[in-house]
């Protein structure tokens, strides 16, 4: 599931890519370099939960399962960092310096429900910005990303409660596998019109 | 694939980037079935005189614009020109997806 999420994150990078190099519009950038941290993350956290499973989950072996998932925690708050600092530069044009300085203190927390947490508050508020862009252009492509984050909040509410109630865990993958594919009918959409 | 000369304007609320004027310029040819007069052009694209002479010198330099006639000067785009508003229609339906402006 997090192979696919990749080459999704990749795809939508990609054409964030495109778009910069055109307009140089630094939103665009900025939503290229949200997606290339999802996508690296992803594969880390994919790529260490295959040699845990060919190792067979021995003790010790569940040491690079810990820092796939830290590396993929850390690259999804700055990436989602990044997106809500593209939403406030974009609303305010305030300068570049700040978000450095935002992103530097989630680099220093560890797994553990309150890191969640703040990965949640920047997914809803992520969401919340979607949804009202939703609101005022109706379009579907619009739609899409609202329910892509939408998804993608739930998919992390998910992870959350699976700390509590490990029966949650494949929800989360769903919902984060759901969130990406929503991303992925976007772009498509985006390709095949014009 | 636009002008590099676009990166050193700096776009901004108020203003609208040289990129912008561009495609501004480009899409009011487009509306006008890609036969423009030059009058149309300013003011579906909300220049002054001085400067879109200006702009259009600089976007038949870039080769996505053409000029013909003699008397009564029309532009329209070039299949570079329509090549471009192609893509910058993708990226801008990509960028409104996201609710990003360019």
């Amino acid at each position: 599931m997090e192979f696919i999420a990749f080459v999704i994150a990749i795809a939508i990078a990609n054409q964030a890519l495109r778009g910069y190099k055109m307009s140089k519009e630094k939103t665009l950038l900025y939503l290229n370099l949200s997606f290339v941290l999802i996508g690296a993350g992803l594969l880390v956290d994919a790529l260490a939960s295959i040699i845990v499973f060919l190792a067979g989950a021995r003790r010790g072996f569940l040491y690079p399962f810990a820092i796939g998932y830290t590396i993929n925690f850390l690259a999804q708050v700055i990436a989602y960092g990044l997106l809500v600092y593209a939403y406030v530069h974009q609303a305010r044009g305030i300068s570049e310096g700040p978000v450095l300085i935002a992103a530097m203190p989630f680099l220093f927390f560890e797994r553990n429900a309150f890191t969640e947490l703040i990965l949640i508050f920047l997914l809803v508020y992520i969401a919340t910005q979607t949804g009202i862009n939703y609101s005022i252009n109706k379009g579907t492509n619009s739609m899409l990303v609202f329910g892509a984050f939408v998804s993608l909040s739930l998919a992390h509410v998910f992870f959350l409660i699976f700390t509590i109630a490990p029966i949650f865990y494949p929800f989360a993958h769903i919902a984060q596998l759901c969130g990406f594919l929503l991303l992925l009918a976007m772009l498509l959409r985006v390709n095949q019109s014009s | 694939m636009m002008p590099e000369k676009q990166a050193e304007t700096k776009p901004t609320a108020k203003y609208r980037s040289q990129f912008r004027i561009y495609v501004d310029i480009m899409s009011v040819i487009q509306r006008e079935s890609n036969e423009a007069k030059p009058t149309r052009i300013l003011y579906g694209a909300n220049l002054s005189h001085d400067r879109l002479v200006k702009y259009l010198e600089e976007l038949k330099t870039l080769g996505v614009i053409q000029e013909s006639g003699t008397e009564d000067k029309i532009y329209s785009l070039t299949q570079k020109g329509i090549e471009f508003m192609n893509n910058f229609r993708r990226v801008e339906s990509f960028a409104s997806a996201f609710g990003f402006r360019i």
